[in-house]
């Protein structure tokens, strides 16, 4: 069993619904007892004005919070009696909500997805709970040097009015002003929408499957998708550090960052791989093996490239003890800088792209896990065997390609970096 | 070896001469092999002075061995595209690695080495310092890890879950080579580890090899101490701390049974039914208790406007431990009247018992939870070595029987019992920002 035969576990297929609902199917792992389907739709927090920010996520929240004839409690103890769960997540770009639960209960839990997408019931007292929620988390943003220093970096990054800038809760004032109009006027507007879809991951076959989902989501047609916001230029980055002072902490910690490629960008495979080199490939990377294997500075040090539908931008961190932040600095800036300037080894590459390919294994271990491959196919519109062709992809990009991606896709002098917490010396300009 | 088909499937179980315990279940579906070493060590073996030892040896584990030099054993597990990782808790120390089923020799010749070889050089024992008390800072970032490290402090005063698996700061500062490696040389070994192995294997040439790689090892592991009990205590402690972080909230914690008393049924069941985690049967056994809308404490405090998160905890231990429930207050209520409603949910429980629906609906949920928490060869490996590790073989199956028929009455009865005021500890946490309320 080499690595690259991992086509079986991973056959995915395309449907329609009669409405224009895109559906990709998914075959969970063999033994699995579970399902998980994932309904999405353009939804997310950038489609927020500014006075009404956080109505995206409220509305998120609430899809899983009672729907059709279902409270928030007695939809609670529907899924509990199957040990099922309803969860929503929002980003930027879009709303996913994702039922999980035992396959022999498909048929009667599927409906409960099309409720909470169809029919979400928007109870006052749920409204209410919710933005009590929202403004604990917006609480948290403000005091807490993770959270802190993740929104400061998107601020730094983005300029205003583009739709990666913001983290989607909105401030008090904002709110205070999401009536239950103005979330139906929202979800009436995003959710019935062609750039919405579906990903499913089940034993049932997708002809069966795609009427079932026809029964239950409808036939009549969905209006044509809208196209997402304008990208604004990001701005040039401010050339030091911006320093916040967040007390009450042990440790300082360090975000920085900056625009990078959409999902679709042919580059992606590289950048994907000077990615993982960086710091998404953990134990192998290079932030790991310098800040923490060989000088001990950091418990955690890690970087993400987040291309999505629209574009996308790349993130390095850390966290240290403050008198540790300066040299910290320097090395997360002389690896990402490193990383655009010379091939990697082939030796290296060759590690980091085996271990990426052979990872996949691990993610079909359960359906939950590889039911997010499904949801990355149908959400990206890639082509059903595209993790089939996945290792033969990574196999084929040259060092050299990695290196120009690199430069390209996370350019250390398009990068703004924060620090937030207990500073031990303060410099630089200084936020509170 | 004697096999048993519970709710893991088909597992196979024996011990080699030198004492390492072994549990197979081949998986001829899977596509990965997923090797779990669990020692019978962890903070509930120390003392103050070597506070943090498990956890840090835990650390060292990854440090290097004979036959794979420091970096080796990350590098050729991540090479092939596998996982590996470890945790320490109070009772035990877990080290997991899942590979592509090709591989699974790798996972079995890494743990063969540390086993009793690791690496404990005084550099290496230094340099690991510094990434110890970095998690340990990265930890104190978190209002929630203070506060409960407080919860601790106050509920024991004798037995070692007084402290975190982290432990105390100037323990893991003052701490030489010498004393982790001598912990390490005395209990590290086949006698307080069991090896689990699940997932794509023939079951014949897979005891064959564990027989050729564990069964050389030196028989080692000396016994740990067991603790000393800890004294009833004889009144309500209470702690206060401030900072920033988050809306206020508020720690309860309850002495709570060992794993093996007969009132850990009952005890599970009020777990279950307060904060809603089926826990012990659930997926995500060892995850963080998650809101669930049906459970009693979120209907009676989130659902009404106290609480924007309201979950219950009771981790079966190998002594009595601490069943605590965590209340974060809303914007703007005040953490008295959230706790003057606690406390009025716990009579009722204490006074009148689950009612029969919810009882039912509990029941039902552990049931189909646990037919579902096997899936996947990392997921089996976790659950039998967990189980393995809490008590005698068949626990979680004889659990899972007495939990089922445990009647109201005695839920009701364990209540009274559980939230004796006498046994109450409670940490506040209170921020400059939100601080005052009705």
């Amino acid at each position: 069993m080499a690595a690259d035969r991992i086509a079986a576990p991973l056959r995915m297929e395309r449907s329609t619904l009669a409405n224009g609902l895109p559906l990709v199917r998914q075959e969970p792992p063999a033994g699995a007892a579970t399902f998980a389907a994932t309904f999405f739709a353009p939804a997310g927090w950038a489609f927020d004005r500014p006075e009404l920010a956080g109505r995206a996520v409220l509305v998120a929240e609430l899809l899983t919070g009672g729907a059709g004839r279902w409270d928030r409690a007695a939809l609670a103890r529907r899924l509990d009696r199957a040990a099922a769960t309803l969860t929503s997540h929002c980003h930027p770009e879009a709303t996913e909500v994702t039922l999980w639960g035992p396959e022999a209960h498909l048929a009667e839990l599927l409906p409960l997805l099309a409720d909470a997408v169809l029919r979400p019931r928007f109870d006052s007292a749920e409204i209410q709970r919710v933005r009590r929620q929202l403004l604990e988390r917006q609480m948290r943003e403000r005091t807490q040097p993770d959270r802190r220093a993740e929104k400061e970096l998107f601020a730094r990054i983005f300029p205003a009015g583009h739709p990666y800038r913001e983290t989607g809760l909105g401030s008090p004032a904002s709110l205070a002003r999401l009536t239950r109009a103005e979330l139906l006027r929202f979800f009436e507007e995003r959710y019935r929408d062609r750039g919405a879809g579906l990903a499913i991951s089940c034993r049932e076959p997708i002809g069966p499957l795609t009427r079932r989902l026809e029964e239950l989501l409808g036939r009549g047609g969905l209006p044509p998708a809208r196209p997402g916001p304008p990208l604004p230029r990001p701005p040039p980055p401010a050339p030091e550090p911006l320093q916040i002072e967040v007390p009450g902490g042990s440790q300082v910690e360090i975000r920085t960052g900056g625009p990078s490629i959409a999902r679709s960008d042919p580059a992606y495979p590289a950048a994907y791989l000077a990615n993982e080199i960086l710091g998404g490939r953990s134990l192998l990377s290079r932030l790991f093996l310098n800040l923490r294997e060989h000088r001990g500075l950091v418990y955690h040090a890690a970087s993400e490239l987040e291309a999505m539908r629209w574009g996308g931008y790349w993130t390095a961190e850390a966290a240290t003890e403050p008198r540790r932040v300066p040299r910290v600095l320097r090395l997360l800036d002389r690896e990402t800088r490193a990383l655009g300037r010379s091939d990697p080894t082939s030796a290296e590459l060759d590690r980091v792209r085996e271990s990426a390919i052979g990872s996949i294994w691990i993610d079909l271990e359960n359906t939950a896990s590889a039911h997010e491959l499904a949801v990355d196919v149908a959400y990206h519109q890639l082509p059903p065997e595209y993790y089939e062709r996945w290792p033969a992809v990574l196999r084929a990009v040259p060092a050299r390609a990695v290196r120009e991606a690199a430069a390209e896709a996370m350019d250390p002098d398009r990068a703004s970096t924060v620090v937030a917490g207990p500073l031990a010396r303060p410099a630089g300009s200084t936020a509170r | 070896m004697p096999s048993s088909a519970g709710p893991a499937g088909r597992v196979v179980a024996g011990t080699l001469p030198n004492g390492l315990r072994l549990l197979l279940a081949p998986r001829s579906a899977a596509g990965t092999v997923s090797v779990w070493v669990w020692y019978r060590i962890g903070s509930r073996n120390e003392v103050p002075g070597t506070t943090g030892a498990s956890h840090w040896v835990e650390h060292m584990m990854f440090n290097g061995s004979p036959n794979f030099p420091k970096g080796q054993m990350d590098r050729a597990v991540m090479e092939v595209g596998g996982y590996l990782n470890a945790f320490t808790d109070v009772d035990f120390t877990a080290y997991l690695t899942t590979v592509p089923a090709p591989h699974a020799d790798l996972p079995l010749r890494i743990e063969a080495d540390r086993m009793s070889r690791a690496r404990m050089t005084a550099a290496e024992v230094e340099r690991e310092r510094t990434i110890v008390l970095a998690e340990r800072d990265g930890n104190e970032n978190a209002p929630e890890f203070k506060a409960e490290e407080e919860l601790y402090e106050l509920a024991f005063r004798r037995h070692p879950y007084r402290w975190d698996p982290l432990g105390w700061r100037e323990d893991i500062q003052r701490m030489t080579a010498e004393t982790l490696a001598t912990y390490y040389r005395t209990y590290y070994g086949p006698r307080n580890a069991t090896l689990v192995v699940a997932g794509r294997f023939a079951e014949r040439p897979m005891r064959a090899r564990i027989g050729a790689l564990f069964g050389r090892l030196p028989s080692a592991g000396a016994p740990p101490p067991r603790p000393a009990p800890e004294p009833a205590p004889h009144g309500e402690r209470r702690a206060t701390l401030r900072g920033p972080g988050s809306t206020p909230f508020l720690l309860v914690g309850f002495r709570a049974p060992a794993v093996d008393d007969p009132a850990a049924p009952a005890t599970v069941l009020l777990d279950t039914l307060l904060g809603g985690e089926t826990r012990l049967f659930g997926v995500s056994a060892w995850g963080r208790s998650v809101e669930h809308p049906s459970a009693r404490l979120y209907r009676r405090l989130v659902a009404t406007g106290l609480a924007i998160r309201a979950t219950s905890e009771w981790r079966p231990r190998a002594d009595p431990g601490l069943f605590v429930v965590h209340l974060q207050a809303a914007v703007g209520v005040s953490l008295d009247r959230l706790e003057r409603a606690l406390l009025r949910e716990l009579e009722a429980i204490a006074r009148s018992g689950p009612t029969p629906g919810e009882l039912r609906e509990i029941r039902q949920k552990i049931r189909v939870a646990a037919a579902l928490a096997y899936e996947g060869p990392t997921r089996t490996a976790f659950r039998l070595g967990y189980f393995a590790l809490l008590g005698a073989p068949g626990i979680e199956e004889r659990l899972r029987r007495q939990i089922l028929a445990t009647p109201a009455r005695a839920i009701r009865d364990r209540a009274r019992e559980l939230f004796a005021a006498d046994s109450r500890c409670v940490v506040r946490f209170e921020t400059a920002e939100a601080r005052g309320g009705r």
